[in-house]
């Protein structure tokens, strides 16, 4: 609703300058000629002002080429420039887009008026402002409730939508619907163009998604993709091009590695390694591997008009993003071509086509080598030790860590992927009330990947003596088709009646080819990499295919009395191929209400025009497992008797033939209100969600012997949350201001528990002692870290001595002044494993976003802020950035925040290589930060222009990411925290964080 | 309009009656068998048995592997050796600082389950299978005896450990309240499923070529004579081991060298040993020890780099035979490996400067490319040599010094080595134990030895390791070797951490702890 008030206020305003006054008589009218009485008219930028008569007759003195402005409750705001006329008539038309805007629910489409349940909006025209490669990205902190966690810096790296936190067990990606066609789940944005978007419907509640049963577990992502509209051909060009950079991350120096690796020997009595007056090589290797800059280009060209039988919109568009690593890039060319056929006055087809190209080679992951690998080692081998080929130039690191500039050389892959989406929709108008709708969407994939490793030597352990090629290929062939009848009537003008049936099919099939050989002819010719040039003894080829299939029934009914109060009652019935026969159905309900307070004849207020309460509740299902999850299969493998191959066939996945439906029940409770003809609004919400029979992979105890996760129903999440949106929209003077606000709080606690799940168990780290450091327990928030709290540092041999149980054991006898004191948190005298216990807590006590776009003359500004605040993060970098363990390279001021009997008031715990007291061997506290964050994602400034024969010119300069306000020591707070909900959420394993993006763009419409 | 009313009546009809919903939702997963099909043939269940055996070494699980050799680190045989790249989960253990999340500890514990778990489907499935009977009944008593096998690996390593014995109970939420059973009750298991194995397995000379290497009647004796010995039932290992010397199915290699040798599968005096083969076509065929045991001057990861302590046992018993077969040295030429006249032992990198000769691979047999999961080297787990050792140290403490005696001369016979046939008593007892390091050095039985074996009821690694241990002394005190006394990054005093109470077993693997919600406990001082 905000959006459409922005559009609005964003005519041009005129600046005026007057000395006259002069008297200007009229009268206001509405669209069928009525008289409105209670018109406030206002001189613009002055306090003049008055309102209209019963009549509609108004009068007013006014300065020369004076705005006047006419404004009046579900009206769209009319401005008129007084250019000395002695009479001014103004017809006002109903504010469509306050009032009656459509809005896309699922199989159908009603007037926001009739909306019953939580759905947040997105205007395809606030994405433009931002340079996305996915439109996913400019999703994040502009709808309440919607999180977009970034994945990383690397180009063509999709972001996780969640919304309302994360639900289940096992994925959190919303449900993505395209025009009305459910996409395959984990379907990446990166197809779509973000300036093809009309508009994205989020979904939030199961009221509003239970229509989509089967897959809308984790919400709905519904996605309008604009549509020609009659009348004369538009044509609108935009182009954006600009840098990446990424922010250094400090590491030791050759010296300080040195003095680091010394200590953590010569602490443990052991004789020093290096000698730091010495010093040949001094390597930066954040230097040696980022580039500086890594540029991102991004065009589209857009054309759409149409007569009033064939409607069309298309566009092309180019984007173009390198990595700040030499290695590593995404190209796509996308295409849409949408027409609207109408065949008679009941009869419409529309044909979308969607086809795309996209090339990209993967960014290499190397953070972690470049941070750990030595100063010393220099990155070429000297001249006279290099042997081979140009493979075999890098020097070995003197820490083993492999050379990330060899691995950048030596990585060769390339994608090229091709897509296909189609949509065809026959809608057909049996009487005026019921419309026949067939849909048919399909989406073809097809994406092959090369590979090739060359050979190389630099040390008899760090070499490939032969080299391999190798091919993927893999296709998907998914399909939907949808039937349904849809019946509106509105009976003696207050009874609005909405009814849908239908019937609908959804498959998908996937498959691949991996094939591989060895022993290419050369390193060097890239024309030679292709398996029929190899020549080697070992070939590999595996290939395979799944088909998931989902049948469904659907009704759903809205009834409005009097547009003030509406009910929503839907039915979904979905069979799905992936659970077993007696399990294969889930029927989801839901029933919402919403009351429109303001259209009461007793409500009467001058502040507040809109007053609505929506209350709902319904239930959702989830079947996002994988096909194979109820099946006990049987690998294969190879044994030697006597010399000669035997095949041997083993279980290889334990399956589970009891799995059911996952059901996501939900409660939703929200208030809309505005303020002051809508210059300020308000929506708060509150829901509670409950999983039952929550899906998710477990391991079983190693005993049982069972091969991998087994995937079982094994409980139910509870989470909470309050969504609260703020808007505020108003003219000051030439400004035009637009401000929203959204603020979020969620958390998921684990209520109940199938027998033998008495808890659930992720994130292992082997660095750590193969612990798994989140654990789900239950009454508990969901994946809390749990590790072992910390009391600070031993100071000397009296604290350790005295950091006993209460019969005098000593509970760290191997411990060592500048040790970490654990807690012993049983009291049994000895530091185990019992010990553990929560030690932080990944969801944040609040997240959200703030925007603001603020327009002077033909300026504007447009900023976006989103943080989170009061979320833990597991920042696992840390147990060798301030350790040097295994001796890799440190943080750049270690030595200095390390204890030693000088700096007793030391951050960390003292170097040592034997680490007997386990500082560094085991999950604690000292590895949990706050990882409280606000970023500026994004900031804009443009000007508008004119040039002759062109509409509309936009020229603009905009930065991403250039502003983070956090505490956090790691590298990135908000890369930091994706992944499943059990698993991955809140641990930061060093990705590539995000990078500062500078941008100048140009838009023109013709 | 009507004509438009029909198309789409068409369209309806064409799309929502041409689909049959029952097949569209009866989606089996493609591509591979379902084990409640699989169990339908011979062949099946060949292939099925042939799996367990997979599960021995670990399968292409590295890793698995690796404890044997961190077994040997533990020693006095050995040094961590790789010195540039000390872990807390290699070095820190052979230090006896150990470090109980070791992925090495967990995975040889997960991988032996999966093997305990292959043979517990094979004990239930494939007695419904319509065979031979005689092939079913050796194929049970093949599985009953590599399942014993995962028990004794793991009882030894961890002590009492969790018995699961069914496939069915794994279906069952009960599976996840297991608790650790005793040592004795693990035993108890063990035995059994050996005795009822050794009925059914075929002797070696009966069995066809293509199935040499499978398991047999003596490997299966030879096995329960080792958990008789380690349960200290003298009479019974001495039985047992001397029916399988008299079994007429094996004999010593006429020359030491001969045992380990790419390609030579199931030599004489090999009883139960993993037939690793070269085919590069599938991965993880081969022996990867090689590498990871290998110098880090040759190709290898420099894992294991035996003692100067060692080479003075042979030394003092002036045993060239063996010490060359055994132990190679840097800057010396290579026993067997005409190609190699100056051995890079990496002292920089390598401890000691010294290399295992039992996995090294004479330059001209190596396969290319060199690596893990390729190498033809047999690994054997149980020699005759192995058996006539375990045969004079039951007989000896079972009081027949005599037969003790000779199963001594007749190891010490081959290797050109006199035997003093007056030896008694204490003296005797530490020439079978000596004999026993020299002959079997490096194939990673010492550990289970030093634990078992007792000295006035002490376990002599709490002898050799230790503040007060000897191996420890010597090289702090003692020891002049030119290697390991100028590479000192890893420690000279390895083994000082040593405690009695807590490190005659190795720890639980944190991870079952929290996957078993705490029901499977700790070992002590861990």
């Amino acid at each position: 609703m905000k959006h459409s008030i922005l559009i609005v206020m964003s005519i041009l305003f005129f600046g005026f300058s007057s000395a006259a006054q002069n008297v200007v008589k009229g009268t206001v009218k509405d669209e069928v000629n009525n008289p409105i009485p209670s018109v406030s008219i206002l001189e613009k930028n002055t306090k003049n002002g008055t309102t209209t008569d019963f009549d509609g007759n108004f009068s007013i003195t006014v300065a020369e080429n004076a705005i006047i402005i006419f404004n009046y409750l579900g009206y769209k705001v009319k401005e008129v420039k007084y250019t000395g006329q002695k009479e001014i008539s103004v017809a006002l038309e109903p504010d469509v887009a306050q009032l009656d805007e459509i809005v896309v629910i699922g199989y159908g489409s009603v007037k926001r008026d009739k909306i019953t349940s939580s759905i947040s909006t997105v205007k395809g025209s606030e994405l433009a402002k931002q340079v996305a490669s996915n439109p996913a990205e400019a999703l994040q902190g502009k709808a309440a409730g919607v999180q977009v966690l970034s994945a990383g810096g690397n180009p063509g790296a999709s972001p996780q939508i969640l919304i309302r936190g994360i639900t289940s067990a096992n994925g959190s990606t919303p449900l993505i619907v395209l025009d009305g066609v459910m996409l395959p789940s984990g379907t990446s944005l990166n197809f779509l163009n973000p300036a093809d978007i009309e508009n994205f419907q989020i979904l939030k509640d199961a009221s509003a998604s239970a229509i989509y049963g089967s897959r809308a577990a984790n919400g709905v992502v519904l996605i309008t993709s604009k549509r020609g509209k009659e009348g004369k051909t538009k044509i609108s060009v935009d182009i954006t091009t600009g840098i990446q950079r990424l922010d250094k991350i400090e590491m030791a120096d050759a010296n300080e590695y040195m003095q680091v690796i010394n200590q953590r020997r010569t602490n443990d009595g052991n004789p020093s390694l290096y000698d730091p007056s010495t010093i040949a090589t001094d390597t930066d290797w954040w230097d040696e591997t980022i580039e500086d800059f890594a540029p991102i280009t991004n065009a589209n060209v857009s054309v759409s008009g149409g007569s009033d039988k064939v409607k069309y919109s298309s566009s092309l568009s180019f984007f173009d993003q390198q990595s700040n690593y030499t290695k590593g890039w995404y190209q796509r060319v996308t295409g849409r071509f949408n027409f609207d056929f109408k065949l008679s006055d009941k009869l419409t087809i529309s044909q979308d086509l969607s086809p795309r190209i996209e090339r990209y080679e993967n960014t290499p992951g190397l953070l972690y080598n470049l941070l750990r690998i030595d100063p010393l080692t220099e990155v070429y081998l000297p001249q006279s030790q290099r042997t081979g080929n140009i493979f075999s130039i890098y020097a070995p690191s003197n820490n083993l860590v492999p050379n990330p500039v060899g691995i950048v050389a030596r990585q060769f892959n390339e994608t090229m992927f091709f897509g296909m989406f189609t949509n065809t929709k026959l809608n057909y108008k049996i009487t005026p009330d019921l419309t026949f709708t067939s849909q048919f969407g399909l989406n073809i994939t097809s994406s092959r990947t090369d590979a090739f490793s060359p050979t190389y030597f630099t040390n008899p352990n760090q070499q490939r003596e032969i080299n391999t090629v190798f091919r993927n290929s893999s296709q998907r062939f998914d399909y939907v088709i949808n039937n349904t009848i849809n019946f509106t009537k509105t009976i003696s003008d207050n009874h609005y009646m909405n009814f849908l049936g239908g019937i609908l099919y959804d498959a998908q099939n996937s498959n691949y080819l991996n094939a591989s050989r060895d022993g290419v002819p050369s390193d060097e010719d890239p024309l030679l990499r292709y398996i029929d040039a190899a020549v080697g003894e070992r070939i590999v080829a595996n290939s395979n295919e799944s088909q998931r299939n989902i049948f469904s029934g659907i009704f759903r009914g809205i009834y409005s009395y009097d547009n003030k109060y509406t009910i929503n009652g839907s039915v979904r019935a979905d069979s799905s191929s992936i659970f077993p026969e007696e399990n294969k159905t889930g029927v989801f309900s839901s029933i919402s209400f919403s009351w429109d307070i303001d259209s009461e004849d007793w409500f009467k207020s001058e502040t507040i025009n809109n007053l609505r309460l929506k209350v709902g509740t319904g239930e959702v299902g989830n079947d996002n497992i994988p096909v194979t999850a109820r099946f006990f299969q049987i690998g294969d493998g190879n044994f030697g008797f006597n010399g000669d191959r035997t095949v041997t066939n083993f279980l290889s996945a334990f399956g589970n033939t009891r799995l059911k439906w996952e059901t996501v029940r939900d409660q939703n409770i929200g208030l809309d209100v505005a303020f002051w003809n809508n210059e300020f609004t308000v929506s708060v919400e509150a829901y509670k969600k409950t999983s039952e029979d929550l899906l998710f992979a477990v391991e079983l105890p190693n005993y049982t012997g069972v091969p991998g996760r087994v995937w079982q129903n094994v409980g139910s999440f509870e989470s909470q949350g309050i969504d609260l949106q703020l808007g505020y929209n108003k003219t000051v003077g030439n400004f035009d201001i637009g401000l929203n606000l959204t603020l979020s709080t969620n958390e998921s606690k684990a209520v109940a528990f199938a027998p033998g799940n008495e808890q659930l168990l992720g994130q292992k780290r082997e660095d750590l002692g193969n612990r798994f450091i989140k654990v789900t327990e239950l009454g508990q928030t969901v994946g809390l870290f749990q590790g072992f709290q910390t009391l600070g540092i031993f100071q000397n041999q009296t604290e350790i001595n005295s950091h006993s149980s209460e019969d005098g054991s000593i509970i760290q006898p191997n411990a060592q002044p500048g040790d970490v004191i654990f807690q012993d948190t049983n009291n049994d005298g000895s530091l185990t494993d019992e010990d553990m216990t929560t030690i932080g807590n990944p969801f944040a006590d609040f997240y959200g976003g703030f925007n603001a776009n603020i327009q002077y003359k033909k300026w504007y500004l447009s900023m976006q802020w989103y943080g989170t605040f009061g979320n833990d993060v597991f920042n696992y970098p840390s147990t060798f950035l301030n350790s040097g363990i295994q001796d890799v390279n440190i943080a750049k001021g270690t030595i200095d925040r390390v204890w030693t009997p000088q700096n007793t008031g030391a951050q960390y715990p003292r170097l040592t290589q034997q680490d007997r007291n386990g500082n560094y061997l085991r999950p604690s506290d000292l590895f949990i930060e706050d990882a409280s964050y606000l970023r500026l994602r994004n900031i804009q400034v443009g000007y508008d222009f004119t040039l002759p024969g062109f509409q509309k010119c936009r020229v603009f300069l905009s930065g991403q990411n250039l502003l983070t306000l956090t505490n956090y020591p790691g590298f990135d707070p908000e890369v930091s925290g994706g992944g499943g909900v059990i698993d991955g959420f809140g641990v930061d394993y060093a990705r590539n964080p995000v990078a500062k993006t500078f941008l100048l763009g140009l838009n023109l419409s013709l | 309009m009507k004509k438009y009313f029909k198309i789409v009546l068409i369209f309806t009809l064409l799309v929502n009656f041409g689909c049959n919903t029952d097949n569209f939702l009866d989606e089996q997963p493609r591509g591979r068998q379902q084990l409640d099909d699989f169990f339908s043939s011979e062949e099946n269940s060949i292939n099925f048995v042939n799996s367990i055996y997979q599960k021995i070494n670990g399968e292409s699980w590295w890793q698995v592997t690796m404890p044997r050799q961190i077994n040997d680190m533990a020693t006095d045989d050995n040094w961590s050796g790789n010195t540039l790249q000390p872990r807390p989960d290699i070095t820190g253990i052979a230090a006896y600082n150990v470090f109980p999340g070791s992925t090495y500890f967990n995975s040889f514990w997960e991988s032996h389950y999966i093997g305990i778990t292959r043979a517990n489907i094979a004990l239930e499935r494939i007695p419904e299978v319509a065979m031979d009977d005689a092939l079913k009944a050796r194929l049970l008593a093949e599985a009953k005896f590599l399942r014993a096998f995962f028990y004794f690996e793991l009882v030894r390593s961890f002590g009492g450990v969790p018995i699961v014995t069914t496939y069915t109970e794994l279906l069952e939420p009960a599976i996840n309240d297991k608790v650790r059973a005793s040592v004795e009750e693990v035993y108890v298991l063990i035995k059994d499923d050996l005795v009822k194995s050794i009925e059914d397995l075929p002797s070696k000379s009966s069995q066809a070529s293509a199935d040499l290497g499978r398991v047999t009647k003596g490997a299966a004796q030879s096995l329960l004579a080792k958990v008789y010995l380690t349960t200290e039932e003298w009479k019974l290992a001495k039985n047992l081991a001397f029916e399988v010397m008299n079994s007429g199915e094996y004999s010593l290699e006429t020359d030491f060298a001969n045992i380990y040798q790419t390609g030579h599968y199931n030599g004489s005096e090999s009883i139960f040993e993993i037939n690793y083969f070269t085919n590069l076509t599938f991965s993880e065929v081969g022996n990867g020890l090689p590498i990871t045991n290998g110098s880090r001057g040759d190709q290898g990861w420099g894992w294991g780099s035996p003692t100067s302590d060692l080479e003075n046992a042979f030394l003092s018993e002036g045993d060239n035979i063996r010490l060359q077969s055994t132990i190679i040295k840097h800057g010396e030429p290579v026993f067997g490996d005409p190609a190699t006249t100056s051995f890079d032992g990496a002292p920089d990198e390598n401890k000691s400067g010294r290399t295992n000769r039992k996995f090294y691979i004479p330059v001209d047999e190596r396969p290319v490319p060199y690596q893990r999961g390729t190498i033809a080297l047999p690994y054997i787990h149980i020699r005759l040599a192995d058996v006539i050792l375990m045969h004079a140290e039951a007989a000896y403490f079972d009081g027949d010094e005599a037969a003790a005696l000779n199963s001594l001369k007749s190891i010490r016979d081959r290797v050109q080595l006199t035997t003093d046939m007056a030896l008694s008593g204490e003296a005797l007892r530490d020439a079978i134990w000596k004999e026993r390091r020299l002959e079997l050095a490096l194939e990673h039985h010492r550990l289970f030895d030093l634990r078992r074996q007792k000295i006035n009821g002490v376990p002599r690694i709490a002898l050799l390791m230790g503040p007060n241990g000897s191996f420890v002394k010597y090289n702090t005190e003692i020891s002049t070797d030119p290697f390991e006394t100028t590479n000192l990054q890893e420690s000279q005093d390895k083994g000082i951490f040593f405690d009695i109470n807590t490190h005659l077993v190795w720890p639980i693997p944190p991870e079952e702890i929290q996957l078993s919600r705490g029901n499977i406990t700790q070992n002590p001082g861990y």
